[in-house]
């Protein structure tokens, strides 16, 4: 129980402060009458903690609150690549872009009240679970707290009007104007992420000044709020939001494409599917830069912490992020080299698949091979040290990073062999310019293994430094070879248009698995992310008293997880059909200029596959 | 269309089903809240070993470091020949007997740093008093003989609240005392003692003027000293809000006048 004592005056401020709380979070009656009574007496009591029937308090706010975050990255990941594929439709003069991004915009649509609703469901539960801490947090952000609403309203009605008006305003200015519709989107949609984020970083890295004993009051506003992991968050989760965004809407056109009845269908789908899972996978490459620095900021900001998260009982948790991590690869890499079957061309690239799935196999098993895993004695004298003799070796960091370094260089080759695939260079240097792009390759793979190794022989602070160069020596080769690949093909013969829709049903299940597979991931990130404040409602300012304050292991978190990824799917499954219902009518009788196949590659694919 | 649905179906929970029955597999460690607890004065050297174990494996996340050797000494086995840490904590520190040794240890861990290894995390302030001493017993039973007992205990509730007990802002404006409470020496070295991972400063001052040691300080991800850059974004940012004014012109001065 959490006791509030105050003196008369001070408790006519408090009892404003409590009504003022209650009215923004909406508590409910029963709350907001125990804070009216502040006023009349000196003594207000408010339970710590409310109760729901099994599962429990935890597992209720658990999956309230990782169910909303799902659809909230859903809506505001779709946003950012819906106003890039509309500019594409806009200065490209490519319809079918634009027919694209108002499809994700209508699935943005329907999803959003979702969001909202288990937003709501999240916040009643804070109220009615964690009054205290709900209570807390209310009085140190309230002024933010209104401005997330305004923001949301404003948010809501820009997609309103962003939808509404596709049609109305198609064309010269105001299809400009429609598309600047779409940025302010993306500004309101990414404001009110920053301003939940601050709320629950602020939870995992509380100012330093702020302590057990400091009234809420007391706290300054701007430091709580842009607390030391609020920036990594903010870049951690927008990325994130792009890749999960992309995966979702993959595995929306993969259903699309299933069910399909018509060629041109088939087309548009396969190729709106290839769409989702290019900018799923090319956001994800770039994703572990920005946990990198996440997780640095967490090490900053309290050692222990960062121990905790990656050596302490959540050290296990980053071997099933790699297997997973591992299963994202193959799938993605899976998913080109069977649409390479629809490309003219591709078959001269066939050979290299079966290397660059051995790369990829042998990168997933050494990143997960464990390493500095708690152990206790008897484990430590099964192993006979505090390491296994062979796979020890593997696990440490160097060779974890040249896997996945590794493993990124290989993806990207995919990529290119990809973008290619029925292309034939006629510029006079062409053979030269690609021979410079395998040096360029094998330099880079050179230097990753370099410092791969040599990591073996200094220091862990000097080791951590490597890596820095690993992956920027990546990150080299994947620029210059795209700015050569754009030369070297500038003028290109075609070998064939792709044939959109001529894609084996089995390439489609593999981006359902990686739907799912990033869903789950998410899911788990957040364990990590909120479970690495133990038994803290507020790391060391507010202590979780309740019977649910045990951090859980891994197996129940994961069960956790899959109920939610469970419930998320069936809801998304349940809005996009429900849309469908919708759109029916429309695809029968679509505008002239939004026909696909006006577009070479989308030329009518032979019937079947 | 109905076959589609149940493959996808299929597919979607057979994904689901493997990935919880992997993270199902590995070995399940939970973190535990540490428990509250409260020992009579005539507390058995067992009942304290026991809660100290469990402290030790569980919410103290000790283990994360010590149980692997490879982080901070191997306090469960040998380590570096030495034995057992309940067999080499009474002549780690001349003058200082096992359980003097392994609760300044716990308490003041910058004072304690072994060579070799960076100084303890263990932020002893989010300890009580018996979840300390219950530490010290269950390392002592590990090759030692127990000498914790109740009378400890309840010296440590008489002497202000305890080593553990939440403490305030220091006040001291000694350098000296400061350059300790802040764990500096858990990167920089001076007069022999402390890690070589900063900048030394036995004679930081004839290197640095005032200013930059200030601002070295404050910022100290602005600018890396001569030959640490690969250290850049180590130390911590916060001394702006942790020292007073007054702690840090006395840091500053006194790091200044070290030529």
């Amino acid at each position: 129980m959490i006791e509030i004592r105050s003196p008369k005056g001070l408790g006519r401020v408090l009892s404003l402060a409590a009504a003022t709380t209650a009215l923004m979070a909406l508590i409910p009656a029963d709350l907001l009458a125990q804070a009216a009574e502040a006023g009349s007496q000196s003594t207000v009591t408010i339970p710590a903690y409310g109760s729901f029937p099994a599962p429990g308090n935890r597992v209720a706010i658990w999956i309230a609150a990782q169910v909303h975050l799902f659809f909230a990255a859903f809506v505001l990941g779709v946003p950012m690549f819906a106003v890039v594929a509309e500019a594409i439709g806009i200065f490209g003069k490519e319809t079918k872009y634009d027919k694209l991004a108002k499809e994700f915009t209508r699935l943005l649509l329907v999803s959003y009240s979702a969001t909202a609703i288990w937003g709501a469901i999240l916040a009643f539960g804070l109220i009615t679970l964690y009054p205290g801490l709900w209570s807390y947090l209310a009085r140190i952000f309230a002024p933010s707290m209104w401005v997330y609403v305004s923001l949301f309203f404003f948010e809501s009605f820009t997609l309103y009007l962003y939808y509404y008006g596709w049609e109305r305003w198609h064309e010269g200015r105001a299809k400009l104007m429609h598309w600047s519709l779409g940025i302010l989107l993306n500004v309101w949609g990414t404001a009110v992420m920053f301003i939940a984020n601050s709320w629950l970083t602020f939870m995992m890295s509380p100012p330093a000044d702020v302590v057990a004993d400091t009234a809420p009051e007391m706290v300054k506003f701007w430091s709580a709020f842009a607390n030391a992991t609020w920036m990594p968050i903010n870049i951690h989760r927008m990325i994130a939001n792009v890749v999960f965004g992309g995966a979702i809407v993959g595995a929306y056109a993969a259903y699309r494409f299933l069910t399909s009845k018509t060629d041109e269908e088939r087309a548009h789908y396969d190729w709106m599917g290839y769409v989702g899972n290019m900018i799923a996978i090319g956001a994800l490459i770039v994703l572990p830069f920005a946990g990198y620095y996440l997780g640095r900021e967490i090490y900053e900001y309290n050692q222990q912490m960062g121990i905790t998260m990656m050596g302490g009982f959540m050290s296990w948790l980053w071997i099933i992020q790699a297997f997973l991590i591992g299963v994202l690869f193959l799938a993605g890499n899976y998913y080109l080299w069977v649409g390479m079957g629809r490309i003219p061309g591709a078959e001269r690239y066939q050979p290299y698949t079966k290397w660059m799935l051995a790369v990829l196999v042998l990168g997933v098993i050494v990143w997960a091979t464990p390493h500095s895993m708690i152990a206790d004695r008897d484990e430590l004298a099964a192993m006979g040290g505090t390491h296994h003799p062979f796979l020890g070796v593997l696990g440490v960091m160097s060779a974890k990073n040249t896997a996945v370094n590794l493993m990124i260089l290989t993806t990207f080759l995919s990529f290119l062999l990809y973008r290619r695939a029925n292309k034939r260079a006629v510029v006079p240097w062409a053979r030269t310019g690609t021979m410079v792009q395998t040096v360029i390759f094998v330099l880079a793979a050179m230097i990753v293994l370099f410092y791969g190794v040599y990591g073996y022989f200094v220091t862990a602070i000097v080791r951590i430094g490597f890596s820095v160069y690993q992956v920027l020596a990546v990150l080299a080769a994947m620029g210059m070879v795209v700015a050569l690949d754009i030369m070297i093909m500038r003028g290109a013969e075609s070998y064939g248009a792709i044939r959109w829709g001529k894609m084996p049903p089995r390439s489609q299940y593999a981006l359902f698995i990686l739907a799912v597979t990033f869903t789950w991931l998410m899911g788990l990130m957040g364990f990590a992310r909120s479970g690495i404040r133990q038994h803290w409602h507020i790391w060391e300012v507010m202590r979780d008293t309740s019977e649910f304050a045990a951090t859980p292991p891994l197996g129940y978190a994961a069960q956790v997880i899959s109920l939610c990824v469970v419930i998320f799917l069936g809801l998304v499954a349940f809005i996009f059909w429900v849309g469908s219902l919708a759109e029916k009518p429309i695809m029968s009788h679509p505008r002239e200029d939004s026909l696909p196949p006006t577009d070479p590659r989308l030329a009518p694919a032979p019937t079947g596959d | 269309m109905w076959q589609t649905n149940l493959k996808i179906l299929l597919i979607v929970l057979g994904t689901l089903g493997l990935y919880t029955w992997v993270a199902s597999s590995i070995p399940q460690v939970a973190s535990a809240v540490p428990e509250e607890l409260t020992f009579s004065g005539d507390v058995s050297a067992d009942d304290l070993v026991m809660a100290g174990e469990q402290l030790y494996a569980g919410a103290g996340t000790c283990v994360a470091c010590h149980g692997l050797g490879t982080r901070a000494p191997n306090l469960l086995t040998d380590h570096a020949g030495e034995g057992t840490i309940g067999q080499r904590c009474g002549s780690r520190v001349s003058g200082l007997d096992c359980k003097a040794y392994l609760l300044s240890s716990l308490t003041e861990p910058a004072s304690f740093v072994v060579d070799g290894f960076p100084e303890m995390v263990f932020q002893a302030r989010t300890f009580s008093d018996a979840q300390i001493w219950s530490l010290v017993a269950f390392l002592q039973s590990l090759g030692g003989e127990v000498t914790v007992t109740g009378d400890d205990l309840e010296s440590a509730g008489d002497s202000a609240e305890g080593a553990s007990a939440p403490a305030g802002p220091s006040q001291t404006t000694d350098a000296r005392a400061l350059l300790q409470e802040n764990s500096c020496l858990g990167c920089h070295a001076i007069d022999g003692s402390g890690a070589p991972l900063g900048p030394n400063f036995d004679d930081i001052g004839g290197a640095r003027t005032a200013a930059q040691i200030r601002n070295g300080i404050l910022d100290p991800n602005a600018d890396a000293a001569p030959g640490f850059d690969a250290m850049l974004g180590v130390m911590p940012t916060t001394f702006g809000q942790s020292l007073s004014a007054t702690q840090l012109e006395a840091m500053v001065t006194f790091l200044a006048a070290r030529k």
